[in-house]
């Protein structure tokens, strides 16, 4: 069978078996497998298992229990609540000042945790009743928490990063700095797109009336503590790694430890918390690691059938197109396939498959990683299939429609979207800060 | 007629693989004129490198090139190929030893006995250390994680090197998360070419072994199953391979110790380092302790060996 | 439906709810070897186990914990469709997608028991069946030590501890196992679905 044919068969039937809403990792294993077996390969039925032993080998994905473990203990033991007091009496005497205190918050529970699960809740749990109880707009501080909490995953410690890394083959470290100023950059531009549109519509988002504002200077400072507490975590878990005396896993580890030590003593660990912390983070990192188990062995497949080679004989050879034009068809039928499918699965399908083109193409690696995510992070918020508007429709209360949420995300996207084609036009915003500390 | 397709993996990542096997590949795949067509994979790109040899063993890989160290080969030549501890001391005693010493002969009959051909062997690069850290003195390489080859590290373990086994691409990357302190694993020419030289600092002039041993592998009944002329164009490929490669490293070994800028040269002095020979010798009875086959090939080892030394240089130093 | 199927759907909950949460503490195993693995090198000299002590217990965690979290339901489905259906329409779907999931299992397993034949030193010429066939009757007639004569060349890891392999690929078709047993009870549960009753 010829490359094209087998390429087109393979993506086609993948897309068929998950539109039947079967579970991912079946989807993606079932037609690994069924190309193994019958389209031709001599033996290639042992290839879905060996890909079990390539994801025993690749230690970075020790660290992906650890960072979900960190962002469940965070968000199920409340240690987040003095956080989002802290913003809020600082914010609250400002026009929009609580929306925009909550990107600082989802800043803040970002750099302690790995995915935006734990930040969705802490939005969705902590921050959205108390918006909506001072008359904030409901379709605004739902779009503000969702994209909020997408900074979880370009913000370090990032396992989507660490996927990334994985399949790029990059230096996860400078990675996750390469991270750290787009998404501050990001989330200024949410900050400055709130502040613009409560200015101009000050019903969206009214100041805190003249009573609640007045807290004394001595509590203030207290709450400003609260915010010490992540900070902590975080220079705990990345100073030794940065500086080389512990490496990457053994972070996590410390990470994890960290987090969980800080709720014990904070006395927020009881039993629900801690079971509900375990048992979830069995739950989606096993989520996790069979869907990429799946993928592994449908990468290798895709690759030895000459799938992969027909793909880049089409974008370099036959489309004729010239770097650019092909990194920029790449991120629109990327966010164009987050739109229907898995994140996760697009994550570890389409990557493999994009990523060695970009590095033939002369384009930085590390650069590409930051692209990479911002998309994911486009991915992970438009309908219908994305982990952020999953979980908002599971938390959100019950006055907010998914019409709503849906209409919530439109102006967050564009400024993403913005963000993106910044970062593209000036690389430098993602590597000036892992040259600067890793340069030799 | 359809072409007969083969699916090939290298022990290489695709930076090194540009230079030492798919030369080989283009080479072949143009002279099959169309009969034949080798698709190349680099390293862990089908089945990972610890099941490499299962999968060229059943056919789900047709051809491998490797050390029989690091593809785990089950046979009692896993030791000796790789870099065996202060074995050689130039790419070109590899070929020597095959064909005037008689190790061909027992390479292709071990093979045989596990269902696999064995085509030929070549010489390639000293194995040097690359490490982030300076080192000058044997002291210096206690405690340093070095990404080495099964037996290298079994060897080194005993001057306090921790050697650490990860997928090759993941090395450089390893060097940058802390998993790593540098390598143990090849000359200077690989360190700038795979960009190792870009993570680490020093160059140790030092190598535990003068020539790493590797080979081309194929699938017992693939290759039984090709016509004669075709397997001609293999073994000239791989000949071909094999004269590209004795100068792309020579060349390279001499051009980046004089003139690289990422590496800073460091050497243990002569007088220190003889507590490694030493213990080579010890490794070596070890090792020939171990079997009938092992005996055998190291006193191939100490009967060459001696004649160097004999002769004096060029084949020894001084 | 029979007696028999609800006893083994019955059977097959509790079995891997048992294994799942044994894997999931495995968790505090995991953050042990890698906390030990910072300090004994900050202590005294780096032990060179501890990284592959880890991916071995990162393997028991997913592998053995996959069952669970069937059960659990957190595998994702794209639910463009599927969110908008009734629970049989549903069940129908996925008493037949259920089966493409035990067919992707069914070649892991397929795959991992030839693997760990090759783990024990299966001879290249016999076959994975003929070789663990004779290993069982051996080890049944003439016990331990003459099935261990069968063995062939053990696969080693290639790190410098080099431990054996066989335990962990054994460990591997055992979780894999599981889960085919599971899906048959998740199978037999959306059959039980579409004729109208909750298992
Ligand atoms: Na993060
Ligand atoms: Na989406």
């Amino acid at each position: 069978m010829p490359y094209e044919m087998i390429a087109i068969l393979m993506f086609s039937s993948m897309m068929l078996m998950l539109l039947t809403g079967q579970r991912v990792f079946g989807a993606i294993g079932f037609v690994a497998s069924a190309s193994a077996v019958f389209l031709g390969w001599n033996n290639g039925v042992d290839i879905p298992f060996s890909a079990a032993m390539k994801l025993m080998k690749w230690y970075p994905l020790l660290t992906l229990p650890m960072f979900i473990f960190m962002g469940y203990v965070l968000s199920e033991s409340k240690i987040a609540d003095d956080l989002y007091k802290m913003f809020h009496v600082w914010m609250g005497p400002v026009r929009g000042g609580l929306a925009i205190g909550t990107i600082g918050l989802m800043v803040l529970i970002s750099a302690m945790n790995g995915l935006s699960v734990a930040g969705m809740a802490i939005g969705a749990t902590i921050a959205l009743p108390e918006l909506l109880k001072r008359g904030y707009d409901k379709i605004m501080v739902t779009g503000v928490i969702q994209a909020g909490s997408s900074l979880g995953i370009l913000v370090p410690p990032s396992v989507v990063l660490v996927l990334y890394a994985m399949i790029a083959r990059q230096p996860v470290g400078q990675l996750w700095l390469a991270g750290v100023i787009p998404g501050l950059m990001m989330a200024t531009m949410f900050i400055i797109y709130i502040y613009v549109r409560c200015r101009l519509q000050p019903h969206l988002g009214p100041a805190l009336p003249e009573d609640e504002r007045n807290v004394p200077m001595a509590e203030k400072l207290r709450l400003l503590g609260a915010g010490v507490l992540p900070l902590a975590i975080f220079a705990v878990m990345m100073v030794p790694f940065v500086k080389g005396y512990t490496s990457l896993v053994e972070s996590s580890a410390i990470g994890a430890m960290a987090a969980f030590l800080a709720a014990v003593l904070k006395g927020r660990m009881t039993r629900e918390v801690f079971e509900t912390s375990v048992r979830q983070t069995l739950a989606i990192s096993c989520m996790f690691m069979w869907i990429i188990l799946a993928a592994l062995g449908f990468g290798a497949i895709f690759d030895g059938l000459g799938a992969v080679k027909a793909i880049e004989d089409l974008f370099t050879q036959q489309l004729g197109l010239n770097a650019w034009t092909i990194l920029i068809l790449m991120q629109l039928s990327f966010i164009l396939m987050g739109t229907f499918l898995d994140d996760t699965a697009m994550l570890v399908i389409v990557a493999p498959l994009y990523v060695p083109l970009v590095g033939s193409m002369g384009f930085d690696l590390v650069w590409y990683g930051v692209l990479y995510t911002i998309t994911c992070q486009i991915a992970y918020m438009t309908p219908p299939f994305g982990y952020n508007l999953f979980l908002m429709r599971a938390m959100a209360p019950p006055e907010i429609t998914i019409r709503d949420i849906y209409r919530s995300i439109v102006p967050f996207v564009i400024v993403m979207a913005f963000a993106l084609a910044v970062v593209m036009i000036f690389p430098q915003i993602a590597l000036w800060l892992p040259n600067y500390v890793y340069g030799k | 007629q359809a072409p007969i397709k083969w699916r090939f993996q290298t022990y290489a990542g695709a930076a090194l693989g540009e230079f030492v096997t798919k030369p080989v590949i283009d080479y072949i795949n143009t002279a099959a004129n169309g009969e034949m067509e080798i698709e190349l994979f680099y390293a862990d790109q089908i089945v990972p490198t610890g099941e490499l040899f299962q999968a060229l063993q059943s056919g789900t890989i047709d051809a491998v090139h490797s050390d029989d160290d690091s593809m785990a080969s089950p046979t009692p030549l896993q030791v000796f190929g790789g870099y065996f501890p202060l074995a050689t001391k130039h790419a070109l005693d590899v070929p020597v030893l095959f064909e005037q010493y008689g190790l061909a002969d027992i390479w292709r009959s071990e093979y045989e006995k596990v269902g696999v051909a064995w085509l030929s062997a070549a010489g390639q690069d000293p194995c040097n250390f690359n490490t982030k850290k300076e080192v000058t003195s044997l002291a210096d390489l206690d405690g340093l994680k070095l990404y080495t080859f099964p037996t290298a590290g079994r060897f080194l373990a005993q001057f306090g090197v921790i050697p650490v086994s990860i997928p090759y691409e993941d090395a450089e990357v390893a060097v940058q998360t802390g998993e790593l302190d540098g390598m143990a694993w090849s000359g200077i020419t690989e360190d700038y070419t795979v960009g190792w030289a870009n993570v680490t600092d020093y160059f140790l002039t030092n190598n535990i072994s003068g020539a790493w041993i590797g080979s081309f592998f194929v699938n017992q009944k693939q290759w039984a199953d090709l016509p004669e002329h075709l397997k001609s164009i293999v073994m000239a490929g791989i000949e071909a391979g094999h004269t590209y490669r004795n100068q792309w490293y020579w060349g390279g070994e001499a051009r980046l110790r004089a003139t690289g800028d990422q590496l800073k040269l460091r050497s243990i002095p002569q007088a220190e380092w003889k507590t490694v020979e030493d213990a080579a010798v010890t490794f070596w009875d070890e090792i020939a302790q171990e079997g009938e086959i092992h005996s055998k090939i190291v006193q191939i080892f100490r009967d060459y060996n001696e004649v160097l030394g004999k002769a004096g240089p060029p084949y020894s130093f001084g | 439906m029979p007696r028999v199927i609800l006893g083994y759907i019955r059977a097959i909950d509790a079995m891997n709810y048992f294994i799942g949460r044994f894997a999931m503490y495995l968790l505090f195993v995991l953050v042990g070897v890698l906390l030990w693995s910072s300090v004994s090198k900050t202590l005294f000299t780096s032990s060179h186990w501890t990284l592959e002590t880890a991916q071995f217990v990162m393997v028991a965690y997913y592998v053995l914990g996959g069952p669970y979290s069937l059960q659990l339901g957190s595998n994702v489905r794209m639910d463009l469709f599927y969110g908008g259906w009734s629970v049989r329409q549903r069940a129908w779907f996925d008493a037949f997608t259920v089966l493409f999931l035990m067919f992707y299992l069914g070649v892991l397993l397929y795959g991992g028991i030839n693997s760990f034949a090759y783990s024990l030193g299966r001879p290249y010429n016999a076959t994975t069946y003929e070789f663990l066939s004779e290993l069982l009757s051996t080890l049944f007639s003439q016990g331990f030590d003459a099935a261990g004569d069968k063995l062939g060349f053990m696969e080693r890891s290639n790190s410098p501890w080099r431990p054996y392999l066989w335990p962990v690929k054994s460990l591997l078709c055992i979780g894999v196992f599981l889960m085919l047993l599971q899906s048959l009870a998740e199978f037999f549960r959306d059959i039980g679905r579409i004729r109208g009753e909750a298992l």
